[in-house]
């Protein structure tokens, strides 16, 4: 009895506490006030493996066609290089304003601060789960809900390549007339 | 009268307005409409001595080069050619390519 008396106290402190937080406004959600390293560090471990277990057992198609770097290469440059950037460009209005800053995708994986990427595969695999299902509350959209597989593979194609591209490759394989 | 016309009328729209809407949304996503405004490859500055060319990178430039360069001819539909050279009037091409000759050599005095 006395257990299940305490147990009734623990749930009401802690919906009391969340009630709290939620309706008296103290948690700053403003984009340009950044978590606390403790906040940024939960949150990214949990959106980490989250996505890693979601996109293990997508299977990864060859992705070394030149087709697939036509068609992802225009999409790129239309829906994702104002915020992961192009090479020669280092930051732009939105990779400056969102929070958590979008990763700039024109520099390779071993670039990227503060997370792994696990094997070549893996990266794939995150690449495609993240293209088509967004990420909650980051500013990323979920593609898959207006594109197919297919197109969202040769977006995957094209970030693989992107690293590699002077601004001049980048041109030619994202200019649509 | 009146309840069959309405019925067939809410008939009619149950089925045009998805199949609008549908067709409107496939259309949507062409990546040709994606881009913000037409833009041309610069293939003027490929350099082919550094190429390798079982690189995909490579061969998706050449690809997108090569049906740039074929573009412009492309548009112009040579089945109607035939039709269209038999409408025009030879005479007065000669009378334009005699012209422009006289103005030509009169240029040269």
């Amino acid at each position: 009895m006395k257990i299940f008396k305490l147990l009734l106290l623990l749930i009401a402190l802690a919906l009391g506490t969340t009630a709290t937080v939620m309706y008296s406004g103290i948690v700053n959600v403003a984009a340009d006030e950044p978590h606390s390293d403790f906040v940024y560090w939960l949150l990214e471990e949990t959106r980490n493996n989250s996505i890693k277990k979601a996109a293990q057992h997508i299977e990864v198609p060859n992705l070394e066609d030149a087709e697939l770097l036509l068609m992802g290469g225009a999409d790129y440059e239309f829906m994702c290089s104002s915020c992961h950037l192009k090479p020669g460009q280092s930051e732009s209005d939105m990779s400056l304003g969102l929070y958590p800053a979008p990763p700039n995708l024109a520099v390779s994986n071993d670039e990227h601060k503060g997370h792994e990427h696990g094997d070549e595969n893996q990266a794939d695999r995150n690449n495609f789960w993240v293209i088509k299902h967004g990420i909650k509350a980051s500013g990323m959209p979920a593609w898959g809900k207006t594109h197919d597989d297919q197109r969202i593979w040769a977006m995957v194609a094209f970030i693989k390549r992107l690293p590699t591209l002077s601004p001049e490759q980048y041109q030619i394989l994202t200019a649509v007339e | 009268m009146k309840t069959s016309l309405i019925k067939t009328v809410s008939k009619i729209a149950l089925v045009l307005i998805p199949t609008i809407t549908l067709s409107m949304a496939a259309t949507a996503h062409d990546p040709k409409m994606h881009a913000k405004k037409a833009v041309k490859a610069d293939c003027s500055k490929m350099d082919h001595s550094k190429m390798d060319m079982k690189d995909p990178v490579v061969i998706a430039m050449m690809k997108k080069c090569k049906k740039q360069a074929k573009a412009p001819h492309a548009k112009m539909d040579h089945s109607k050619m035939g039709k269209m050279g038999k409408k025009m009037d030879h005479n007065k091409t000669k009378d334009i390519d005699d012209k422009s000759n006289k103005k030509e050599s009169h240029d040269h005095h």
